[in-house]
Order: C-alpha cells, then sequence, then structure tokens
C-alpha cells in the first residue's frame, strides 16, 4: 500500500520547471518613455507593437493586415472605411471602444468619423497617404495617467535604464517577460549581452557580429532592411547634376569601397565605366554617425568635385541640414513599404527635412502608384541610394524562431517561441 | 565452510594472485599514458600559441610597416592630408591617418598616445600605445616618422583583424586562443564566454599569468580558465609588442582519448577478472567436488576399518559368551548376563554415537539455555558413569546466570561426551570439574580432568574424525570431532589445553546470548 502510496505521490508530483525566458533586450543611448506616440523619442520606442496594437499592420509583401480592424476597405489613397473588432480590451480589462479609436488616430494625424458601423478614417495631412499614418497611429486610452494599450504586454516597471513588460496572459512555450535595458554606450551592451545579462541586441553593424560569433548560448538572426545608406543632395544642385552624381555614385565600384562585397542587399552590377562627371562645382560631404567610410568612398568616386568631408554630430548635421548648409549629405532615409517614402520625399513630408520637392512624385504618392514614385525619384533623384543592409540581431539560443520586421524590428516577439 | 564458499575463496585467491597484479600494471600503466597525453596536448597547445604569436606579430608589423611606406610616401605632398586620410579605404585596418606637429590641436591628437610619446614621434621616433577599445574592435594608436623634422604620421590601427584570426583557432571542438597586451588586458578571445571581457577591460583568471609572462614568470600548464573550466594550456609571448597568448582546451576535452582508453582498458581488465573468476570457480567446484569423493571413500574405510575393528571386537566376546552359554552350566548364567548386559550397553553407546552424527543443529529450533543449571544437568547425566569410575564430577558455577542459544540435546550430548573423556582419563578417586565462566566476551563450559594429559604432537588432530587412540572397542574416534561440529553450527568453538602429568582442560564457547532471565524458557520450567 505504502508502496502504491509512493506511486501516486511522484506520480501526481508535477517535474521542476524550467526556468522562464526573460528577454533581456541590451540597448544603448537614453531609454526615454513609452508612449503610444512618437512625441517623445526614446528607445523605449521599441516596446510599442507590443503594448498598442494598431489598427492595421503590413506584411512582408506590403499589404496592410488587421489587427484591431476586423476589415478594412480602401475608399481612396486618403480615405479606408474600418470595422472595429469588438472583442478588445484594453490592459486594465476595459474594452477598446470607437472614441477610444477615434482620439487615438487623431493624435496620429488622422481623422476618423463613426458611421454605418465603420469609421471611416482620413488623412488630415494632406498628400500623406492614410497607409503611413495608419502604420505610425497606436491605439491607446488614457487612465489616470498613464497610456494603456491593447496590446499582448503591459508595463509592470518603468525606470531611467530599465523598462519591464509582462505578457497579460502568459502563454506556454512563449515569451512571457521582456525587460529593454539601456547602457551607456553600445560598448557595455554588447559587453553586457556577452556576459549574459542581456540576451537580445539589435542594430548591429556586420562588422560587430565578430563578438557574437561562437557563443554557444546566443544565435545570429536576419531580416530585411527598410532603410538605405544614402548620398542625399541638396536640392539647390540642378536636376541634371543630381542625375548625373545619382548614377555615377549609385556604383558597385563605391558599395565595395564603403561596405566591402557582399553587405548590400542590392544586385550587383557590372562596374560601369562610361560614367563620367561633368565639370561642375566642388561638393562638401557633410558626414555624421557611422557614415565615416561612405563619405570617404563617395569623395573617391566624386574625384575631382569630392571636396572637404565634415564629419559632426548627428544633432550638428541636422542643424546644417536644416539651414541648407551642405552640398551632399551621408543619411539612411526609409525606403519600405513604398507608402514611407511619401514621409521622406513628399513635398512638406514629415521627415521631408532635405526641402526636396517633385510634384510628379507627389502626384505618383497621391495615387498611391509607388511604381510610378519611384520612376519620378529616378528622373529627379533627391538622393544616391546605395546599400540597404540586413538588419542584424543576436538574441538568445532558446528561442526558436526570432524574426526581425517586417515593419517594427521587433514587433513578432510575442509570437517567439522558446525551446521547451 | 561450504564447497561452495571454498570454491570461491579459491578462485578469488587465483584472481588476486593472477588478474590483479595485472590490473595494477594496467592502471600504472595508463597513469603514464594520462600524463604523457596530457604533456602532449600541452606542447601541442604551446605550438599553436607560438604559430599564433608569430602571425599576430607578422600582422602588426606589416601594418606599421605599411603605415611607414604610406607616411613616407604621402607626406611631403601637399593634399597629404586627404591622402592620408583615403588611406583607410583601401586599407581598412589603418584609421584616422593624419600628420601630426607640433601645431597639431590636442584634440586632434591620438588619443591613447602620451604627450611625452608624441614629442618623442615628432623627434622621428615610432610610438606605438597600448591597445584600447575604440568602436567595438580593439585598437591601437601609432605614429611613425613622416620623412620630415618635426612631423610624424599618426593613425589608429583596427585590430579587428587580430580578434578574427585568435577567433579563428580552434583546438579540438571546445579550444580557443586569448591574446593579452602587456597589461595582462584581454584584447582578442576565442572564448564566446570571455569576449565581454575584451569589451569591458575588465581582467580574467588568466590576466595576471599573462603580465607575469611578459615579465618572464613562467605560466602554468593547467589551470582553471576565465569561464571557470579545468583546461591545459599552451603559451607565448610577442617580446616586441609585450603582448602573450593563451591557446587553451578545457582538459576533459584534451584527455579525452587517455581517458577513453582508461575505460577501455579499465572494462577490459575487469572483464578478465570476472572470466578468470567465473572459470576458476567452476574448475575449483568441479576439483572440490573431486576431492570430496575421494574423501567420503577414505571417511567409509576408516568408519569401516573402526567399525570392523569394534564389531569385530564385541563379536568375539559374544562368541566367547555363547561358547560359556552352550556348556549349559546355571553357574555361568549371573556372569553370562552380565556380559550380555555390559555388550548390549556398549553396542547402544556404539549406535547412540551414530545417532548424534545424523542429528543437525538448527539455529530456527534453538532455546535459550542457562549455562550454570546445564551443568548441572551434565553433572547429573554423568553422574552413573563417574560413580562406576570411582570419580567425582563438580560443578564450578559462574558469578550470575549466564545465557546461551542452542540445542539443548546436542549441547547435552557434546558436554556429556567431554565429561565421560575427563572421567575416563581420571584416576578413581579423582575429580572432573565443570567450570562456568564468561570469557573474551563468549560463555565457557570448561571440563578439567587431573588424567595424565594429552601428548603434544596429538592435540592437533584431536578433533579430526576417528583420531581415537583409545581403539578400546569402544570409541569410534567420532566424539571430538562431533563435539566440534555442535560448537561450529552453535557459532562456538572447542579448544583444548593439556600438560602431560597434570591434566587436560577443554573448553566449549558459546556466545552469550544476554540475560534472559525473564525468558519463560528458564530450565525450571523447562521439560
Amino acid at each position: 500500500m505504502r508502496f502504491l502510496l509512493l506511486i501516486a505521490l511522484v506520480g501526481c508530483t508535477a517535474p521542476p520547471g524550467r526556468e522562464p525566458v526573460v528577454l533581456r533586450i541590451a540597448l544603448w543611448g537614453p531609454l526615454g518613455e513609452l508612449a503610444p506616440t512618437a512625441t517623445e523619442p526614446g528607445l523605449a520606442s521599441v516596446a510599442q507593437p507590443w503594448v498598442y496594437d494598431r489598427l492595421v499592420t503590413i506584411d512582408a509583401s506590403g499589404n496592410l493586415k488587421p489587427v484591431l480592424a476586423a476589415s478594412i476597405e480602401r475608399v481612396s489613397n486618403q480615405q479606408m472605411r474600418i470595422e472595429l473588432r469588438l472583442d478588445a480590451t484594453f490592459s486594465d480589462g476595459a474594452p477598446v471602444t470607437e472614441s477610444d479609436v477615434v482620439r487615438s488616430l487623431e493624435s496620429a494625424g488622422l481623422s476618423a468619423v463613426p458611421g454605418e458601423g465603420a469609421l471611416v478614417v482620413e488623412s488630415r495631412q494632406p498628400g500623406l497617404p492614410i497607409d503611413a499614418l495608419l502604420l505610425q497611429a497606436h491605439i491607446f486610452r488614457e487612465s489616470h495617467g498613464r497610456n494603456l494599450g491593447s496590446g499582448p504586454f503591459a508595463v509592470t516597471l518603468q525606470s531611467e535604464s530599465e523598462l519591464r513588460l509582462t505578457r497579460r496572459s502568459p502563454r506556454p512555450g512563449r515569451v512571457n517577460e521582456i525587460r529593454l535595458i539601456a547602457y551607456k554606450t553600445p560598448r557595455d551592451a554588447f559587453a553586457h549581452t556577452l556576459k549574459g545579462d542581456a540576451n537580445l541586441i539589435f542594430d548591429i553593424e556586420p562588422r560587430s557580429l565578430e563578438f557574437f560569433r561562437d557563443v554557444p548560448s546566443l544565435q545570429v538572426f536576419h531580416g530585411a532592411g527598410r532603410s538605405t545608406d544614402a548620398i542625399i543632395f541638396n536640392p539647390a544642385v540642378s536636376r541634371a547634376d543630381r542625375r548625373q552624381l545619382a548614377e555615377a555614385l549609385s556604383s558597385p565600384q563605391l558599395r565595395e569601397l564603403a561596405y566591402g562585397a557582399g553587405e548590400c542587399a542590392e544586385p550587383g552590377a557590372a562596374p560601369r565605366n562610361d560614367v563620367s562627371l561633368n565639370s561642375g562645382p566642388v561638393l562638401r560631404i557633410l558626414s555624421w554617425g557611422t557614415f565615416e567610410r561612405l563619405a570617404l568612398a563617395a569623395r573617391r568616386i566624386l574625384a575631382r568635385r569630392g571636396g572637404e568631408i565634415v564629419h559632426v554630430t548627428p544633432q550638428e548635421a541636422l542643424s546644417r541640414i536644416a539651414s541648407g548648409a551642405f552640398d551632399v549629405v551621408t543619411g539612411r532615409p526609409l525606403r519600405w513599404p513604398p507608402s514611407s517614402m511619401a514621409l521622406v520625399w513628399r513635398t512638406g513630408g514629415p521627415y521631408n527635412i532635405f526641402g526636396y520637392s517633385n510634384p510628379t512624385f507627389d502626384d505618383a504618392v497621391d495615387r498611391a502608384d509607388w511604381a510610378a514614385a519611384e520612376a519620378a525619384l529616378a528622373n529627379d533623384p533627391p538622393a544616391a541610394f546605395l546599400c540597404t543592409h540586413d538588419q542584424l540581431a543576436v538574441v538568445d539560443a532558446r528561442i526558436m524562431n526570432p524574426k526581425l520586421g517586417p515593419y517594427d524590428t521587433l514587433e513578432t516577439l510575442p509570437e517567439w517561441e522558446v525551446a521547451r | 565452510m561450504t564447497r561452495r564458499r571454498i570454491a570461491l575463496l579459491l578462485t578469488a585467491l587465483v584472481a588476486a594472485s593472477g588478474v590483479l597484479p595485472l590490473l595494477l600494471l594496467a592502471m600504472f600503466g595508463l597513469q603514464i599514458l594520462r600524463q604523457r597525453g596530457e604533456r602532449a596536448s600541452q606542447e601541442a597547445l604551446h605550438a599553436i600559441a607560438t604559430q599564433a604569436a608569430a602571425r599576430i606579430g607578422t600582422y602588426i608589423a606589416q601594418q606599421r610597416e605599411m603605415l611607414r611606406t604610406i607616411g613616407t610616401a604621402v607626406a611631403d605632398e601637399a593634399d597629404a592630408a586627404r591622402r592620408l586620410a583615403d588611406v583607410s579605404l583601401d586599407a581598412p585596418s589603418l584609421g584616422k591617418l593624419r600628420l601630426v606637429s607640433a601645431e597639431t590641436p590636442a584634440r586632434e591628437l591620438p588619443r591613447m598616445l602620451s604627450a611625452a610619446q608624441i614629442a618623442s614621434a615628432l623627434r622621428a621616433n615610432e610610438v606605438a600605445s597600448e591597445t584600447y577599445i575604440a568602436e567595438l574592435s580593439p585598437a591601437m594608436d601609432v605614429c611613425v616618422p613622416s620623412g620630415k623634422p618635426g612631423r610624424a604620421v599618426c593613425a589608429t590601427l583596427d585590430l579587428l583583424e587580430l580578434q578574427r584570426q585568435v577567433q579563428r583557432i580552434r583546438v579540438g571542438e571546445q579550444g580557443y586562443a586569448l591574446a593579452f597586451d602587456r597589461t595582462g588586458r584581454l584584447v582578442a578571445a576565442g572564448s564566446g564566454a570571455m569576449r565581454a571581457a575584451v569589451l569591458s577591460g575588465e581582467p580574467v583568471a588568466e590576466s595576471p599569468l599573462a603580465s607575469g609572462l611578459v615579465k618572464g614568470t613562467p605560466a602554468p600548464t593547467r589551470l582553471r580558465s576565465g569561464d571557470g573550466r579545468d583546461v591545459l594550456a599552451g603559451w607565448a609571448s610577442l617580446a616586441d609588442l609585450g603582448w602573450s597568448i593563451a591557446v587553451e582546451q578545457p582538459a576533459e576535452e584534451a584527455l579525452r582519448g587517455a581517458r577513453t582508453a582508461l575505460k577501455f582498458l579499465a572494462s577490459g581488465a575487469v572483464l578478465t577478472l570476472l572470466i578468470s573468476i567465473a572459470i576458476g570457480s567452476a574448475f575449483a567446484r568441479r576439483m572440490l567436488t573431486a576431492l570430496e569423493l575421494e574423501e567420503r571413500f577414505r571417511t567409509a574405510g576408516r568408519i569401516a576399518a573402526g567399525v570392523t575393528h569394534d564389531l569385530g571386537h564385541r563379536l568375539t566376546i559374544l562368541q566367547q559368551i555363547e561358547q560359556l552359554a552352550a556348556m549349559n552350566d546355571a553357574d555361568y548364567l549371573p556372569r553370562i548376563r552380565e556380559s550380555l548386559a555390559a555388550e548390549v550397553a556398549t553396542l547402544r553407546r556404539f549406535v547412540a554415537d551414530f545417532s548424534d552424527l545424523t542429528r543437525e543443529a538448527k539455529p530456527a529450533d534453538f532455546l535459550p539455555i542457562e549455562l550454570n543449571a546445564f551443568a548441572e544437568s551434565v553433572r547429573l547425566g554423568a553422574q552413573g558413569y563417574a560413580k562406576e569410575a570411582n570419580v567425582a564430577v563438580e560443578v564450578e558455577r559462574a558469578p550470575s546466570d549466564l545465557w546461551v542459544r542452542g540445542d539443548r540435546y546436542l549441547l547435552e550430548r557434546a558436554a556429556l561426551n567431554l565429561t565421560r573423556n575427563a572421567i575416563e582419563a581420571s584416576k578413581p578417586g579423582s575429580a572432573v570439574r565443570l567450570r562456568i565462566e564468561r570469557s573474551n566476551g563468549a560463555a565457557v563450559l570448561a571440563v578439567e580432568d587431573r588424567g595424565p594429559g594429552i601428548a603434544p604432537d596429538r592435540i592437533a588432530t584431536l578433533f579430526e574424525s576417528f583420531s581415537s587412540t583409545k581403539r578400546t572397542g569402544v570409541h569410534l574416534g567420532m566424539g571430538l570431532p562431533n563435539v566440534r561440529r555442535i560448537a561450529v553450527a552453535h557459532g562456538g568453538t572447542v579448544s583444548v589445553k593439556s600438560k602431560p602429568g597434570q591434566g587436560s582442560t577443554f573448553s566449549l564457547s558459546l556466545p552469550v546470548n544476554g540475560d534472559q532471565s525473564s525468558s519463560p524458557l528458564t530450565p525450571a520450567t523447562m521439560p
């Protein structure tokens, strides 16, 4: 009898559980405060897609997918008719209501009018496609001074150096706790990741991957980049000159010089020797951040026209760009999804800090004709688009299906599976 | 001792004398093998470290040579600054190339070179900083003469390639290389777990060993590494740079070959031992069976001889009685009756001796027996015999009750046997003493006589079967062997002390069974 009781006891005792995987994400720079709107820049915005749902997101092919929306119907490039899901709730349990959605959309530069069981959503910023604005609109509700979201995670702790998020309804085999840890420098972030204090780090330059090779507890993964390294021209430079410069600079030779072989997603092309730069003014090259080498390579390609390289801080670069005090400047403008081009290059677009204006491009954007928009940019180039890098990240080896993108870098994290 | 136990004992002796020395020899050989394996691994690691050091030294020397060449070629040109800056496009390991002179603003000087080093560089000396981490890769600031007085060409050597080289060094599955600078700072690590120290600059376990090596202190070839594992290590140093290279391999992996051989040979030895035990056991048992059979025949012969002798003697007497009876003389009737009674008594004892041999002691049937009372019982049992021999039997009791467990009948047979022997050996008018005592934790019944004693050469075989020398026609020579059999069956012993002319003492020792005074089976209550 005692034996039977022992067997029953052993049989009923749960096996010792494994330590749940907590993702500790190493970041460098100020963490800032997590907010549904992009009013306060900071690294905490990485957590936006886990805490705040959008009405729609985008798949790898660039098509909109409903999230909080039950259905989407495009009325025009500026207008959509969206039915809401009825089952969504905020992290305090309150249902997501139509008025919460309207208020959230309005704070993202959209207007939403209820009618016939759906919302008619429209861009309030003329010329900006509704797709691009919807992708930036997170749905939230203010409660006791906090902005609550309806995403799978909720903030449980926020300090100057750490943001802790917990899954609202824990799921077996998934990550249920995330911590964003802000370090002062990339070196600190790398060192702490190698030491095991953090187990996810992203936005890594290819050359820095060396440090993570053959570390058994970590794995490297990557995803398609959304931005392209570019040499952006001052719009004051003539169109003809910009075309010539763009053609000369968009060469495999420059890519090879600046990045080495195989670093860019752009297809390799046979070197062109027929591109020669006509005489023209010497161009000062404004450079910042990690673009030092790109600036040197551009100057070599520009040959006689390559002028002084001025390497400055990002803030100084922004200031010089705003005042037009540059001939060409290194940068990494958004290239995907196609609608995001409007944000950067449309006349008056929110990220169009360069003052570029191209009516043909604007018209194509208004028609949501992205191929025509691309062609318009090629015809009157604002920049020489050079190299699209893969996004690189390193994560705990126990994560089975890590993935970057397609829109927000870590947006699929809530679905990552953990090895049991 | 059973045949099986004897067989096992024999086998163990054979195994111990044959296989164990071989086993010890094998262990000794394997220990040597392991030591040599460790030494060979350490030598191999040292060779790899030396090669790596040479390669790293060459790489650094090439970079500096390239810088010198560029500096000399470009420094005089009008657009020297731009051309120097462009160099890093073609030579990615040379960064931030610039001309440095006394007029160069402090913010544009190489940040890891001291003012004294810069001054030395401007005096046409080559200077280099210690390594540091710049933009996530190890780096070193170097200035070389430009060929013009008061000007030097300076650059930051990007040592990422060095990191790559070190990471590419693999020994086995888990072996790796580490590079340390003069101060013991880890500048490149093949072990992922230790790479954090490259970035943080924190010392690792090997750091003091590395800086010691540069100063001439030999570094150990077996140590606990920075990631906490027991490793074998090979060391090499770069005298020019003051760097040291360690190539480490976890001892477990490095000695896996020797350990596998050890396990294999140990398994083989154990297997051999088991096989030899199995074979030895089988042979020993067969031999013992044959010996036992032979011994049985021999015993049967000896019994037959004894029986023939004794019964023959009895037959002779019975024939004489028969002849006496045939005379039909009434006067002989009393004598005939007495003789027949005596012969019947003798034959009865004869049969009783045989009967004792057939009774086995079964521990399950043992009962508590108080030895003082038991001795009294024996005395009474021997009283008739003693009276005939005109010998007194006395009991000397122990100061307190002394309990044993046993088969009362068998113990009584054994005690009576010893007592009768003592009576037979005693002169008429003397006494036999039954002494009860506790000695060395055992309960002892000693039977003492004052007879002629036993010759010393007889004592050794006294308890062997059919060794009686009395041969009076009433002894089979089974008495004392049977006493010993009974004693052993009770977990006890029987021994003898004798001095010729002074008498003998036979001691029957039995395990004490504690205080049984409360037992219901005290002699008073026993049937």
